[in-house]
């Protein structure tokens, strides 16, 4: 929709990626093999022909600026096209952090004046799913809406973490309650919001208020004004461990709704790898590959089954990886056994070691909430040594050194860089 | 280091490459998994800071504008940096089609004067190598020379009537003084071969090409070589690593098989090359996709490929896809082919988005390849044999028999 404005906010700190948000913002968090999360909502963005994006950042966004570059990866460059990146500033009276949603945007209200289009879309960068926001922006102009909230029916005991709408028979929203410890519904926000213009102006400016779910929308809904877009493909908020692992597993099967490529989604290739272009996948004699997802400078000698791999991954002779999801340029030696493991980018696995094989009931015992299904995840540019044992629902930290490692780290514990 | 400018020669098609080159320039012949040759080049210059290109084309240029866009793969975009494509064109004099390599660089040397470089270097778009170029121009600079040509050594049999053939004077590990140079010729003994790299004094060079552009022939093999060697220094560079050749389609697929197998003579991986990513929508596929079923051995793929049967011994290109049952082997698949469920295809050649149907078996394990031109689609159930040659854009409806037998041309 040419001429059509966005907000994106993508300053979520998702601490329930554990050490995958370390040093990373989530939306920045990789996934699908080349992918970044915010990849999808950028996709959609330049899928639906929009014009002018606003980026805010605010949590780590290093990774994050270098991902987006000019936006020519999502076909947001040139004359009438762009994305523009908005880290948190000093306002006029004090050094401001985004205190919310709603804050956010406020302290980007000049980007909200400058653009020309009559609507305005408010878009999270946390999510993956493909939409047309085109056929949003219809809705929302044919019910005369002056809002229009995203949502999509969700499973009863997970209403709490969302904001959730009673609708009535014209798709206008009654009633909303911001994260219910009980809904009366399970129609829940998609955190993807179409705005008239000038009356998200208004809202903002007549208030003080941070957050869009908590002030904003209650403040629309005594207007009426505000409706619901329904939505039923794939949709996943991987804000978890464990929602993120089963997202990438599902691009594995075919008949789960997932399908990056089908979705058209882009990605900025470029970002952080190697001044050369990634050779094509290289595959052994003696390899042996089943049900996976294998990225390009990928070399694999050894088994790989039902896995995700990024970019620039070895797989020696002997090696095996299964149900794991393997980042950029990580190195499994000789022999090594990964199991159900999340290994963050460039991280050395010594030949003959053996990581998530055990019980997978015992729940981590820093983190029960992160893990608990058996899967273990294993921090940026860690080095682990030959031949020793990690159990499952483990945590190790990002950049340790071999020598830290006991010979064998047991299920539900977690090996925590000792230095400051 | 000097200022220096390279040419290179692009345009040629050549009968041998036959089907794959009815629409394109062999320089673009895709390669290796991902790349097209002339990325060889190209990367060479970039890895020795060489970056300003002219690439000389005049046949079927379209593929090579668009995989050279602005030069910007190869870092040459910028206030000091091109990559220009430099086509044939009508003057006020007699400017024409390009009637042989030095001709093209002659009816250019306007391009050569605006650059003005102390030294031009000279390439074809149609090897298999890796060089730095530096330290050949280092070389030239040494010996002050006023040509320098690189040569790798061949057998006399392997070399005879196939290339430029030279000896040269042992003056170090590196090369010597030029003392014999022929081109092509029947019986020799000479054992040092003519890459086509050309290091020139840029004033050598403009001179060397206006004596020539009177002469007849206006190549730089046949006729420069010979004639500068009498009166100029010409010293010899010896190449002493991997040397691919693409000009018939045996050697093509000689020197693409090169790149696999455990310890390959080609450790493409290593070179750091870079390629139009652009180009065929390379950078929005999605990475690949290995099936339940599949079974890879020895081979190269690349995203976008979607394999379900077996692939051994075999090179996919971006958006290649094997189905179920579906049997490759010894073979290249170039861009967005597709073998169907429980077809074969052995020691085929299959040119960008062709299709082999269901049940179809294509080739033979022997040695003559065969050839499937671009947008063919192979009809289910037909047998073609090894050393059949399928022309392009071939609807279904064109195969009227059920099987091809060597020798036999599909058109």
């Amino acid at each position: 929709m040419k001429g059509l404005a966005a907000i994106l906010l993508a300053g979520g700190v998702g601490s329930r990626l554990n050490i995958l948000v370390r040093h990373r913002a989530k939306p920045a968090v990789p996934f699908g093999g080349i992918y970044r999360i915010i990849d999808f909502t950028l996709s959609n963005i330049g899928n639906s022909s929009m014009t002018s994006v606003a980026v805010l950042t605010q949590y780590k966004p290093l990774s994050l600026m270098d991902h987006i570059g000019d936006g020519s990866s999502w076909d947001m460059s040139g004359r009438s096209r762009s994305v523009k990146i908005f880290p948190p500033k000093t306002g006029e009276e004090d050094w401001d952090w985004y205190k919310g949603t709603a804050d956010a945007v406020r302290q980007n209200i000049s980007f909200v004046n400058s653009v020309k289009s009559d609507e305005i879309m408010i878009l999270s960068g946390d999510h993956v799913y493909h939409m047309d926001y085109r056929d949003m922006v219809s809705f929302h102009r044919k019910k005369g809406a002056r809002v229009t909230i995203a949502t999509i029916p969700v499973a009863w005991e997970e209403t709490h973490q969302f904001g959730t709408a009673i609708i009535d028979d014209n798709n206008r929203i009654v009633e909303w309650e911001e994260k219910p410890p009980k809904a009366k519904s399970n129609l829940a926000s998609m955190g993807i919001y179409v705005f008239d213009r000038q009356y998200l102006i208004s809202l903002l400016m007549e208030s003080k208020e941070d957050d869009f779910g908590h002030h904003i929308i209650p403040r629309a809904l005594e207007e009426k004004v505000v409706y619901a877009y329904p939505f039923d493909g794939y949709w996943r908020d991987v804000g978890t461990i464990q929602a993120y692992w089963d997202a990438n597993m599902d691009i594995l099967n075919p008949s789960s709704g997932i399908s990056p490529g089908s979705w058209r989604i882009m990605t900025n290739i470029n970002a952080g790898g190697p001044p050369y272009d990634r050779p094509p996948i290289s595959v052994a004699g003696r390899a042996h590959i089943e049900r996976s997802i294998v990225s390009p400078g990928c070399t694999i000698e050894g088994r790989v089954e039902n896995s995700v791999l990024s970019p620039g991954v070895v797989v020696k002779a002997g090696a095996s990886v299964r149900n794991s999801i393997i980042m950029h340029d990580c190195i499994i030696e000789e022999g090594a056994q990964l199991e159900r493991a999340i290994v963050d980018k460039e991280v050395f696995v010594g030949a003959h070691t053996t990581i998530g094989i055990g019980d997978p009931n015992v729940a981590n015992t820093d983190h029960p909430k992160h893990l608990y299904s058996g899967l273990t995840v294993i921090g940026k540019q860690t080095i682990i040594p030959d031949r020793i044992t990690i159990g499952t629902n483990c945590i190790i930290d990002p950049m340790l050194d071999a020598c830290i490692f006991p010979k064998e780290v047991q299920s539900g514990t977690s090996v925590i860089c000792s230095k400051p | 280091m000097a200022q220096v400018l390279a040419m290179i020669l692009a345009g040629g098609r050549v009968g041998e490459l036959d089907v794959l080159t009815f629409f394109r320039p062999k320089s673009v012949l895709p390669y290796g998994g991902l790349y097209r040759v002339i990325d060889f080049p190209m990367s060479n210059l970039m890895h020795s800071d060489i970056e300003n290109v002219g690439i000389l084309s005049q046949y079927r240029p379209f593929e090579l504008i668009s995989h050279i866009a602005n030069g910007e793969p190869w870092d040459m975009t910028g206030r000091q940096r091109r990559a220009a494509i430099l086509p044939p064109f009508q003057g006020r004099g007699s400017s024409d089609w390009y009637k042989g390599t030095a001709d093209a660089v002659y009816q250019n040397i306007d391009f050569i004067r605006l650059n003005n470089p102390e030294i031009v270097i000279v390439l074809s778009g149609d090897h298999i190598y890796r060089m730095d170029y530096r330290k050949l121009i280092e070389f030239h600079m040494e010996k002050k020379a006023d040509l320098t040509v690189a040569f790798t050594r061949v057998s006399p049999q392997e070399g005879s009537s196939r290339f430029g053939l030279a000896s040269m004077e042992d003056e170090d590990s590196r090369g010597g003084r030029v003392t014999e140079y022929k081109e092509k010729p029947k019986n020799s003994n000479l054992e040092w071969a003519s890459l086509t790299i050309y290091v020139f004094k840029t004033e050598l060079l403009i001179a060397a090409l206006k004596d020539n552009a009177m002469n007849s022939s206006h190549e730089f093999g046949k006729d420069i070589i010979p004639a500068l060697l009498k009166k100029h220094r010409v010293y010899g560079y010896k190449h002493a690593g991997y040397w691919g050749y693409t000009r018939t389609i045996e050697e093509y697929y000689r020197t693409s098989m090169d790149i696999l197998g455990y310890k390959p003579k080609v450790d493409i991986r290593s070179w750091e090359l870079r390629t139009n990513m652009a180009n065929d929508s390379i950078r929005d596929r999605k990475p690949a996709f290995v099936g339940a079923s599949a079974t890879i051995e020895d081979s190269f793929f690349y995203s976008g490929c979607s394999i379900e049967g077996t692939v051994r011994h075999s090179i996919l290109f971006p958006g290649a896809s094997v189905e179920k049952g579906a049997i490759v082997e010894d073979s290249i698949l170039f861009f967005d082919s597709i073998v169907r469920a429980n077809a074969r295809v052995t020691r085929t050649i299959a040119d960008s988005a062709c299709t082999v149907s269901a049940h179809s078996d294509i080739g033979d394990p022997g040695d003559t390849l065969t050839v499937i031109g671009m947008d063919t689609v192979v009809p289910e159930n037909i047998r073609i044999a090894g050393g059949v040659m399928v022309h392009p854009k071939l609807k279904a409806g064109v195969f009227t028999k059920t099987g091809y037998t060597a020798g036999e041309v599909v058109q």
